[in-house]
């Protein structure tokens, strides 16, 4: 028999040897999903293997796993047979959803259990502490029942966990879109309707209401009553917690971009219309700039950048690529506007991450691989899949060093040479079907890719380093999640020396508003951490412009 | 005009539009050393380059850095060939824009991609840079009696600032004396026309082209 161990879920499978790992990962309860049910075709059932075990699993084929990728230890699941003992260092999900795991180099990190929330039973009735503080009665012995609530209000998606303040257990969680974005798309409209008394009522009672909805949710698949919820951590970006709080935005949407409030604050959830226990508090974790908020403070937190050595860059890429750079615990952070291209917004095929969106392409000297999601027929391409394709154009010629195509002439004996074809007599590298990729794309593409790569360069010149100093660097974000490494270095989003130093940790705001929750003491730590961070401001550094355009080309 | 007046103009313009600085240079000290004229080599050499590098830009075939390296290699002619431009070409009068990035904003790329294609054009451009105040716009356009004022904004929560230059010019009575023009990623025509600019462009190149219409409106009037 062969043991497959999964350190972060604290358990050994075993197998037979010669047996898939995929089964292992089944007999383990990991939550890894196979979308295209162990043919090999979509990457999704990617983990990594510990350091030099490569040889004790064989693998029947490595699509969409790079050669640096496969050098760090990454195979696919589903096509890897076990021939003796490995261990899966990824940090795999666990189905039952048991317990808190803090992605931090690819170990978990447990919190002790120190809620803020605590009762006390006097023989008659409960009463209800918020830190020493009585805060209210509950008839008969409710001891049994503390829960809190972990919410991370992205842009785009909601995602809340109900968590057991007793135990630390997850036991519940409920998601959806954002439905401020169907009244304003983006962080900058939210602003400005935010800035008016009506639209600012609109956009609160938009993200409360879903937020009540989650509260709800998440009590009913857990058999409690959302009233038994005492608090809530409220992590995402500065603008978001100021629109949930109903404090008016206007002074985040223009220069100097002055903060009215800085977050390490409690607002009674009754106060904001949050259907949770009436004497419930809402937890705002400390924001550090009008751009870098509370989900970075969390990140911060999730990632224990401020207590780990050696210098760790963190980025988020989204619409607002914001990223931290720690130096041995001293640590500045700093935000880009990379606008909406990684959401697939501006881009002519683009759409969200959703069914049929071509969210992997690797080109090769056998042609062209496309992925969508759920293997359904293509229909667009998603922010993973856009930066695939302009990542591979440029590895592979496809595009110029400034991004221009090249489809006359430069490429004609590569096995996709077919793919140029013309829309609207321009020229366009066609995907799949309906689904290309125009010039116009590339441009979004290397505007976004350029915002955070100028934003990395400036942070390193502030601290007097180079991309050749960065020990390790973590790439943060729900998006970020879905990429691959290669592609960020092909398109220059990432210096190529970052190449092997690459982790992907997920959605840190969501782990780290998870700590806070289960463990008070550690806001007051963060605090002291974000208190101290410098926060640069890109635009006003005179050197930002040329750095910016050099990072535009591939 | 002598043919090696037309070849060298036509490889200046070559130079420019293939972003080679040094050859610019070269056929710019050529140019003086033979005795062409001046006046046409920049104006039928680097300038008619850095035209045809504005349509690649506006084909979407050139991106920034390209029509920066061709604005690079068109100015480092330039400084060549300035000298030996007679005083009396050059003091001819040009129009003048004032530009500049309205108050909040600090995004200045795209107003600096317009600032160079105006001075191409022939514009007199005087540029406030960023994080203008609606009435700085007002109070240098009529100090240097500006023909345009054009405004860039980045954001969507600073694009109120340009309605405010509008109202400003009105409520002094000068409206009819300077052109408004609008520019930006979240501007559009519909804006444009919503505030009362006199005209919107969503390239640089396109700016220039709407600036020398609305000037030549305004002499016909």
């Amino acid at each position: 028999m062969s043991k497959v161990s999964f350190p972060n879920l604290k358990l050994t499978v075993e197998l037979e040897v010669g047996g898939s790992l995929r089964e292992a990962l089944r007999r383990a309860g990991a939550d890894v999903e196979f979308p295209c049910n162990g043919a090999g075709t979509c990457g999704k059932c990617r983990v990594k293997l510990a350091k030099g075990q490569e040889a004790k699993v064989h693998e029947n084929a490595h699509r969409f796993l790079n050669e640096e990728e496969r050098k760090a230890g990454y195979i696919l699941a589903c096509q890897a047979t076990v021939l003796g003992d490995v261990t899966v260092e990824t940090d795999v999900p666990d189905s039952e959803g048991e317990g808190l795991r803090i992605l931090s180099e690819g170990n978990s990190l447990d919190v002790e259990l120190k809620p803020w929330i605590s009762k006390e039973f006097d023989g008659a009735s409960t009463h209800l502490l918020a830190g020493a503080e009585r805060i209210g009665l509950e008839h008969g012995d409710t001891t049994a029942h503390q829960y809190g609530l972990a919410v991370d209000i992205g842009t785009t998606t909601l995602v809340s966990t109900l968590l057991d303040l007793r135990t630390g257990k997850e036991l519940a969680t409920s998601s959806s879109l954002n439905p401020q974005a169907r009244t304003a798309q983006d962080v900058l409209s939210r602003i400005k309707l935010g800035s008016e008394p009506a639209g600012l009522a609109k956009l609160q009672r938009e993200i409360i209401d879903e937020l009540s909805r989650h509260a709800a949710d998440v009590a009913q698949q857990a058999g409690i009553k959302p009233e038994q919820i005492y608090e809530a951590v409220f992590s995402g970006n500065t603008t978001m917690l100021y629109l949930a709080i109903g404090a008016n935005p206007v002074s985040l949407g223009k220069y100097p971009y002055t903060l009215t409030r800085e977050g390490a604050e409690h607002v009674p959830a009754a106060e904001i219309g949050f259907a949770i226990s009436p004497e419930g508090l809402v937890y705002l974790p400390p924001v550090m700039s009008a751009y870098v908020g509370a989900d970075i403070s969390s990140g911060i937190l999730a990632s224990r950048l401020a207590e780990e050595k050696g210098v760790i860059l963190f980025v988020d890429i989204g619409t607002n690529g914001e990223m931290v750079l720690a130096r041995d615990g001293v640590l500045t952070a700093t935000s880009t506007a990379a606008g909406p291209a990684f959401e697939g917004m501006n881009i002519t095929c683009g759409m969200r991450a959703g069914r049929g969106a071509v969210e992997r392409v690797a080109l090769s000297d056998e042609g062209i691989e496309i992925a969508t999601i759920h293997d359904a027929e293509p229909v667009g391409i998603c922010g993973s899949g856009l930066l695939d394709v302009v990542g591979e154009l440029a590895a592979h010629g496809g595009v110029d060093k400034n991004g221009r195509f090249q489809y006359n002439g430069s490429s004609p004996d590569k096995p996709w040479k077919d793919r140029w074809d013309s829309v609207d007599g321009k020229p366009v590298f066609r995907l799949s079907g309906p689904v290309y990729l125009s010039q116009k794309d590339v441009r979004q593409v290397q505007l976004a890719k350029a915002a955070i790569r100028a934003g990395i360069e400036l942070m390193l010149k502030e601290n007097g380093l180079t991309p050749a100093g960065v020990d390790r660097v973590l790439i943060a974000g729900s998006f970020g999640f879905h990429l691959r490494t290669e592609s960020l270095i092909n398109l220059g989003l990432l210096p190529r020396e970052f190449a092997g130093r690459v982790e992907f940790v997920g959605n840190t705001s969501r782990t780290g508003a998870q700590a806070l929750l289960l463990n008070h003491p550690l806001r007051g730590k963060l605090h002291c951490v974000t208190r101290a961070v410098s926060v640069l401001e890109l635009a006003k550094d005179p050197a930002f412009e040329k750095i910016f355009i050099k990072s535009l080309q591939f | 005009m002598t043919i090696q007046a037309e070849q060298l103009h036509e490889q200046l313009a070559t130079a420019v539009v293939e972003l080679d600085e040094d050859r610019t240079k070269e056929l710019a000290h050529q140019a003086v050393d033979f005795g062409l004229d001046a006046w046409q080599a920049v104006e039928l050499g680097l300038v008619a380059g850095m035209d045809r590098a504005g349509k690649l830009f506006d084909q979407e075939e050139y991106f920034i850095p390209e029509l920066l390296l061709a604005s690079d290699a068109m100015y480092a002619g330039l400084e060549i060939l300035r000298p030996h431009i007679p005083i009396d070409t050059s003091a001819e009068r040009k129009s003048k824009v004032v530009i500049g990035v309205i108050e909040g904003d600090t995004h200045d790329i795209g107003k600096n991609l317009v600032r160079i294609m105006l001075d191409v054009g022939g514009f007199e451009v005087i540029d406030l840079g960023r994080d203008v105040p609606p009435q700085t716009f007002v109070d240098k356009a009529k100090e240097i009696d500006a023909d345009i004022i054009a405004i860039a904004s980045l954001m969507t929560t600073t694009m109120d600032g340009m309605a405010e230059v509008v109202r400003i010019l009105e409520r002094e009575g000068i409206r009819e004396r300077v052109k408004v023009i609008v520019g930006g990623a979240p501007v559009s025509q519909g804006f444009a026309t919503k505030i009362g600019a006199d005209g919107y462009a969503s390239r640089a190149p396109a700016a220039v082209v709407l600036a020398k219409k609305l000037v030549s409106e305004k002499a016909a009037a």
